[in-house]
């Protein structure tokens, strides 16, 4: 039997716990093959979900990490390009299929076994969440949402006390409040539905409901902690769904139900999953065609709607409190208490009905294409508790598929287990804060399934240790003693986070810790992850006598740690403190506007909404005729107006409203800022304007990138390249050393870009990015080539020059880092580059081309819905602001784009970085260039000594290409091997034919390229020569269009992504020049691959990739 | 147990032309509502009946029952406090017997003839037991009924012991507590308007009047409570029974209601044929109208 599929089925413990690393680093190709076989046996044949999700995983592991460099697997091969569609149409085992097939003809390869890698890995996940799936629509209370396919079948009705109108003419409002959750342990994300489901007993956490406030700085004008998410639902007269949410200042009236399944449409996508998932719109009417007044004339009777808002007060995004799933909770809560779904109108929720809210806000979660873990609706619950995984019996859904139940148990902590003064001694003690970073936790959570699934020996212990520190903080928590707690919970964060996901700590979180260590000493008892990942919502445990001046020093402290660190590190908003008291009460609601009000707040709350929603809603009242109003519209209006002279809550409103209704002048400070940066860059408008002629009339847009259709495209056989995977001879290592020696080298960096892949669009400086820690410090892509430069320095005996060269984006928090020590032990030189380009907002065409006819991945079912509904804002985004228009609608330098790294060198040469670097080391006669995230790159002498030995003008370094390597490659193109660009290939499967992937490492002799530009060493002084020389070259490269994501900020940590137009041109193209001789070279992959994106991280480290570029650098500390 | 006595509730007062209504009974007679509902409890054995009217009332129902107006006593609602407060109003008349009980705008049909009432009291004197008539009745249908829920009754045709009652569950409710073995899914056992109930269901209910929680959001003491809130309660107090009935109830106080009720008492009875050829003629003279071929 297999070993594998032995320790999947095993019915011990130990034996089922181990890990999949133990036995496959030992085993050689051949028996993991075999391995594979029995495993993908196991996954079809095997009926129980966690042994076929497990064996998808294993699968996935070996190909990934195991088989890979194991004597029997070729480094080269195809990836069929069937497979690659296959897996993009979530087609998952067909992929399969497809991958094995060829890898029984053509035998194992590191080419097919990424493909294989990628489609196990996917099917895993896409196994669980159908799972998940089954498990939310089969719970009871649930089910009949999905059957209820028609209006007149729709068998909820509005509660009757909210269907009458007042005296006043207002119908009742009903405010539903509902705290936000913290995580008192940070249990290792223990709470993921799919971990709770196979591993309930290690499923745990210990979540308090709290309510929140801003810290203000001036005592008298802080408001007191209150529930931070707010829901209102009230019956109106129109036949409409009326939503609008405060927060995110969006309002909309729908009328017909394919609106309500829109998600991506506007800001109100949380709202409709509400409604949704509350049943007021049962899941089971999507695609209904019947008008939506049908659907209402059933709920609240014919002529009359329902508008929901919501309000979030004052919490910015990324707090990692679960403000969302709170917020879509209440949401949920308000609706169903609206429909007699709650006995109660107002007032709590019992057991049962938070359980359903619980459940009802995970289906609304997955229907707007999110997904948190079961704790999050921890809020909905009062005080403190325990929220464990529980094992699923007879009865459950999830009985005889998974171990545990999707759904979890609560156990409320009652004051006899953790007394008063405890509760009130943790409050006294903890500051929470927002550190300003708002990150995507998807992949963290990804990763964290993975590795439990994997079983990773120290990722395993360090499981059993948290799960361990959840029973310590639990026995403090009885105890009182607040200041155990704080030291274990950042022993926690120390030890078993990171040792699970290393990347839930980053530079920031350390440098808070460290700085609060330092002001507080002994007072600060410790720092507290509050989920996620660190940098967002953290807490910090302090001396209680010392919390106040904690308060204002924390804020000190970040504030000034995110002004030095904020071009490195992506932060969405200003870091702020807050106030906090545990919530006693979970879900709570009120009937605002009592039977027979009259006088507004002489019988209770009057039947108004929140004073921000008036803003918001109000401008448009008033622009229309009074008559077209309703007159429950008239009605509100003549309240407000009566009671915002006294209303505390509405005395901001007025003012704020004429302001908003009244003409402002345009802001033009930051149009002022843009002109001024355009002019500091030379930008050269003519062509800008010739760009935006080609791209309207159509001569260039992203079809036209492709070369003609009638091109031969084919592969290059490896005879025509050396292959340095497995080394190179002796004789170029001493060529190398001697020309290193000799000081003839220098590197070169190429840091212009933004790499925008790499933080979406967020506009910081990647290069500067501490990403990864290396060598016990979290180290960025600058440092590390830095250090690797130095250790080429200190082993061949010379000192190498460094070269990084710069644009707009990066020179200044480049120049201002290097000032912060760091080194190459040589000539650290910057070359900044002036040429920019202004952004453009899309041409519809461009957008239909990129979203039809380049391949994308086809995503889970609902999630590709919200996508495109996605696309059609998106163009009508871009039909609004013009096609082919400046992009000017942002910040200055998200408007304007550095224009290709094919620039970059030619920069070297007009700002005379070159020439002086030529006047002080004649000698020199190589350039090594690099991309900022191929990190693995160093100056290896067998590769420089091959360089010199071939006399190439330049030699191009390339890789066996695997699925994720897309972008073009090494070709023979009509008869010339060159390297072309993903963009120009004519038909996407050529690709897929192309084995090499173009690393953009390159080795370039000076004297030679400068030849080949017409220049020579003593022609650099003339610059107006060099000019020409270069503009000539330029002339000749193809420019290419393409679409590029930037973020928009605004309000509180919000974030909209546009796709806009850019063009650029790229080096890789310098190769089809006829005069230009160019030598290619297959080198490791660990050397030649980049990091584009942060998702790649967790891989880099995990197959040794980290520890090898560890090993070429010297640090300086 | 002795059943002998029966009370219809006729006293609402937007309703109370309804069992004046007249139609033509499966028989083939021409009788008023009220007169076919009497006949229903007569057939089921029973004797003293017990009208709740809206006061004014007694002589136009009395003269509506003909020869059946000498074992009808009426007792009014003085106020309009709803349903359950008009059983209650019977408390006196019912004393401590069980009781036969119907609503006034409902008629019932069973596929087969004979009668619905005289299937429930039988069960009743069987079991000793309370029993109320239900039917498995979609879920898009919960906005209208009470339902109840609880297991099939062991070795019995059904037959279920009533464990919950609610009074018009929202599917949410209704498919975490009213579960029954044997049903189609998102089908529940809702009230076909038939019961015998024991007395102790007076009991319950003064006891739920009492209370504020019984009050209308106006303020009206009681009107807010529904039979089922008291019936929910007997089923924790004694043995309540449920009898799935598969003849039709015909609610005549909704639109086309009565119309609705004529028709399907003469599809159930010895009219039937010209019933049909009748249907029949006015659907092909309507399409012949409309210029189509006949079908």
């Amino acid at each position: 039997m297999s070993t594998l599929v032995g320790i999947i089925t095993a019915a011990d413990e130990e034996t089922r716990n181990r890990s999949l690393e133990q036995f496959a680093r030992s085993a050689s190709a051949e028996t993991l093959l075999r391995e594979c076989e029995a495993l993908d046996r196991l996954r079809r044949e095997n009926e129980n979900l966690y042994e076929q999700v497990r064996a998808l995983f294993f699968l996935h592991s070996i190909h990934r990490f195991h088989l890979p460099g194991k004597p029997g697997i070729a480094g080269r091969g195809v990836i069929p390009f069937r497979g690659f569609e296959e897996l993009r149409n979530r087609r998952f085992e067909e992929a399969i299929e497809t991958f094995l097939r060829h890898q029984a003809q053509a035998g194992p390869s590191e080419a097919l076994s990424s493909g294989l890698s990628a489609a196990y890995r996917q099917l895993g996940f896409q196994t669980l969440a159908d799972q998940v799936r089954r498990s939310v629509r089969s719970i009871a209370g649930n089910q009949w949402m999905f059957r209820v396919g028609h209006p007149s079948d729709h068998p909820l009705r509005v509660h009757r006390r909210l269907l009458r109108p007042l005296a006043n003419g207002l119908f009742p409002v009903l405010r539903e409040t509902t705290p936000v959750r913290m995580d008192l342990t940070h249990s290792g994300w223990s709470d993921i539905f799919f971990l709770g489901m196979d591993f309930p007993e290690g499923a745990r956490v210990l979540n308090i409901s709290i309510d929140l406030s801003l810290e203000s700085g001036d005592p008298t004008q802080g408001q007191p902690p209150r529930p931070p998410v707010e829901g209102y639902f009230r019956v109106i007269d129109r036949p409409v769904l009326r939503l609008a949410s405060v927060d995110l200042q969006a309002s909309a009236e729908i009328t017909t139900f394919a609106e309500v399944f829109d998600f991506a449409r506007d800001h109100l996508g949380l709202l409709k999953a509400a409604l949704i998932a509350a049943g007021i719109v049962p899941p089971g009417m999507e695609g209904a065609h019947q008008p939506l007044s049908d659907l209402l004339t059933q709920l609240v009777g014919s002529g009359q709607g329902i508008e929901l808002v919501s309000k979030v007060n004052d919490i910015p995004k990324g707090s990692r409190l679960a403000v969302s799933t709170s917020l879509l909770a209440c949401l949920i809560t308000v609706c169903m208490r609206a429909t007699g779904q709650a006995r109660s109108l107002t007032g709590g929720l019992c057991e049962v009905e938070r359980r359903l809210v619980a459940a009802r806000a995970i289906l609304g979660e997955w229907l707007g294409g999110s997904g948190g873990g079961w704790q999050d609706s921890g809020g909905v619950w009062p005080g403190i508790k325990l929220i464990e995984g529980r094992l699923s019996t007879e009865g459950d859904p999830e009985f005889g598929v998974s171990r545990g139940r999707l759904l979890p148990g609560h156990h409320l902590f009652g004051k006899d287990e953790i007394s008063e003064e405890t509760r009130r001694a943790l409050q006294a003690s903890l500051v929470l804060v927002h550190g300003g970073m708002a990150q995507d936790v998807g992949p963290i959570l990804e990763m964290v399934t993975e590795k439990y699934l994997l079983r990773s020996q120290e990722e395993w212990m360090g499981r059993q240790q948290a799960i361990g520190t959840l029973d310590e903080i639990l026995g403090y928590l009885k105890a009182g003693n607040i200041r155990a707690i704080g030291e274990a919970t950042e022993r926690n964060f120390k030890g078993p986070i990171q040792t699970i996901i290393p990347w839930a700590g980053n530079l920031y979180t350390d440098r808070l810790i460290q700085q609060v260590r330092a002001a507080f000493g002994e007072h600060f008892w410790g720092f507290w992850m509050l989920g996620g990942m660190s940098g967002g919502g953290m807490g910090f445990l302090f001396d209680p006598r010392h919390k106040s001046s904690a308060k204002v020093r924390l804020q000190e402290i970040m504030d000034k740690t995110k002004t030095r660190m904020e071009r490195s590190v992506p932060f969405a908003m200003q870091p702020v403190v807050y106030d906090f008291e545990i919530d006693e009460r979970g879900a709570w609601a009120e009937l605002h506007g009592r039977a027979g009000e009259s006088e507004g707040l002489a019988d209770g709350p009057a039947a108004l909404m929140p004073g921000d929603y008036y803003l918001l809603t109000f401008p448009d009242i008033l622009r229309r005729d009074p008559w077209l109003l309703s007159p429950a519209q008239r009605a509100e209006l003549e309240i407000f107006g009566a009671l915002s002279a006294g209303d505390p809550a509405l005395v901001d409103v007025l003012p704020s409203l004429f302001q908003r209704m009244l003409p402002q002048k345009q802001e033009d400070d930051s149009q002022d800022s843009l002109s001024a940066m355009l002019a500091a860059n030379a930008f050269d408008r003519e062509q800008h304007e010739q760009i935006r002629g080609d791209l309207r009339s159509g001569r260039i847009g992203l079809a036209q990138n492709r070369l003609p259709t009638r091109s031969l495209i084919e592969e290059v056989p490896p005879e025509e390249l050396v292959d340095a995977t497995t080394g190179l001879p002796k004789r170029f290592d001493e060529i190398g050393w001697a020309a290193l020696n000799a000081g003839e080298v220098a590197v070169v960096t190429l840091a212009g870009g933004a790499g925008s892949r790499w933080s979406q669009g967020a506009g910081v400086v990647k290069a500067l990015n501490p990403f990864a820690r290396l060598a016990g410090r979290h180290r960025n892509f600058i440092e590390i080539h830095l250090a690797k430069t130095r250790r080429s320095g200190r082993l061949c005996g010379t000192p190498l020059p460094h070269v990084i060269t710069t644009s707009y984006l990066t020179h200044r928090a480049l120049a201002d880092a290097l000032g912060d020590g760091f080194g190459s032990g040589g000539p650290l030189l910057l070359s900044p580059g002036n040429s920019v380009g202004l952004r453009m907002t899309p041409m519809v065409r461009d957008l239909r081309f990129d979203w039809e006819e380049t391949s994308r991945q086809v995503l889970d079912i609902q999630a590709e819905k919200v996508r495109e509904s996605q696309h059609s804002a998106l163009i009508n985004w871009a039909r609004s602001q013009g096609e082919g228009s400046d992009y000017v609608d942002n910040l200055p330098d998200q408007c304007i784009h550095p224009v290709g790294h094919w620039y970059e060198l030619p920069h070297l040469l007009r700002n005379g970085v070159l020439r002086g670097l030529l006047e002080e080391r004649p000698q020199l006669q190589y350039l090594m260039m690099h991309n900022i995230d191929t990190v693995g790159a160093n100056v290896d002498p067998g590769l420089l000594g091959l360089h010199i030995s071939a006399q190439k003008a330049m030699t191009a370094e390339l890789i066996h290409r695997r699925l994720e390597d897309r972008g073009g490659g090494l070709a023979r193109i009509d008869g010339s091997v060159r390297l072309v660009e993903g963009l120009a290939l004519p038909r996407e499967e050529i690709e897929f034919r192309l084995t090499y992937y173009n690393t953009n490492t390159f080795w370039i002799h000076i004297d030679r390229l400068l030849a080949t530009l017409g220049l020579e060493r003593t022609s650099l002084e003339d610059e107006r020569s060099v000019t020409e020389a270069l503009g000539r070259m330029a002339a000749r490269m193809p420019t290419y269009v393409t679409l590029k994501e930037v973020k928009k900020r605004w309000g509180r940590g919000q974030e909209d992504v546009f796709p806009v137009t850019q063009f650029e041109k790229l080096w890789g193209d310098m190769t089809a020049l006829p005069e230009m001789d160019c030598g290619y070279v297959v080198v490791p992959r660990m050397r030649g691959q980049q990091l584009k994106e942060v998702a790649q991280l967790d891989g880099w480290l995990r197959d040794g990739s980290a520890a090898y570029v560890e090993d070429l650098c010297d640090w300086p500390d | 147990m002795e059943i002998t006595k029966a009370v219809i509730t006729a006293a609402r007062r937007t309703q109370r032309s309804l069992p004046l209504q007249t139609i033509i009974d499966s028989d083939g007679v021409e009788k008023s509502v009220l007169r076919i509902l009497v006949e229903e409890v007569i057939e089921a054995g029973i004797d003293e009946i017990c009208v709740i009217v809206y006061p004014g009332d007694e002589t136009a129902y009395a003269a509506t029952v003909g020869e059946h107006a000498g074992r009808l006593q009426f007792v009014q609602q003085e106020k309009q406090l709803g349903y359950a407060h008009a059983v209650y109003c019977a408390r006196e008349f019912v004393g401590s017997d069980s009781f036969l009980h119907l609503v006034g705008d409902h008629l019932y049909v069973r596929p087969n003839g004979g009668r619905c009432a005289a299937r429930v009291v039988e069960a009743a004197r069987l079991h000793n037991s309370s029993v109320s008539a239900v039917q498995a009745t979609r879920e898009t249908l919960l906005p209208y009924f009470g339902a109840v829920g609880g297991p099939r009754l062991p070795g019995q045709t059904g037959l279920y012991q009533v464990e919950t009652v609610i009074e018009k569950p929202t599917p949410t409710e209704a498919e975490q507590r009213l579960v029954a073995s044997g049903l189609r899914s998102g089908h529940y056992l809702c009230f076909f308007g038939i019961h015998v109930l024991t007395a102790t269901v007076m009991e319950l209910l003064g006891g739920l009047l009492s209370s504020a929680d019984a009050d209308e959001a106006d303020g009206s003491p009681g009107a807010g409570l529904s039979l089922s809130a008291a019936l929910n309660l007997l089923a924790q107090r004694e043995q309540y029974l449920a009898l799935e009935q598969r003849g039709m109830r015909l609610d005549i106080g909704v639109k086309y209601g009565l119309l609705t009720a004529q028709i399907a008492l003469a599809l159930n009875g010895q009219d039937r044929d010209e019933m049909l050829t009748r249907l029949l003629e006015l659907l092909m003279s309507r399409s012949m109208q409309e210029g189509e071929e006949p079908v």
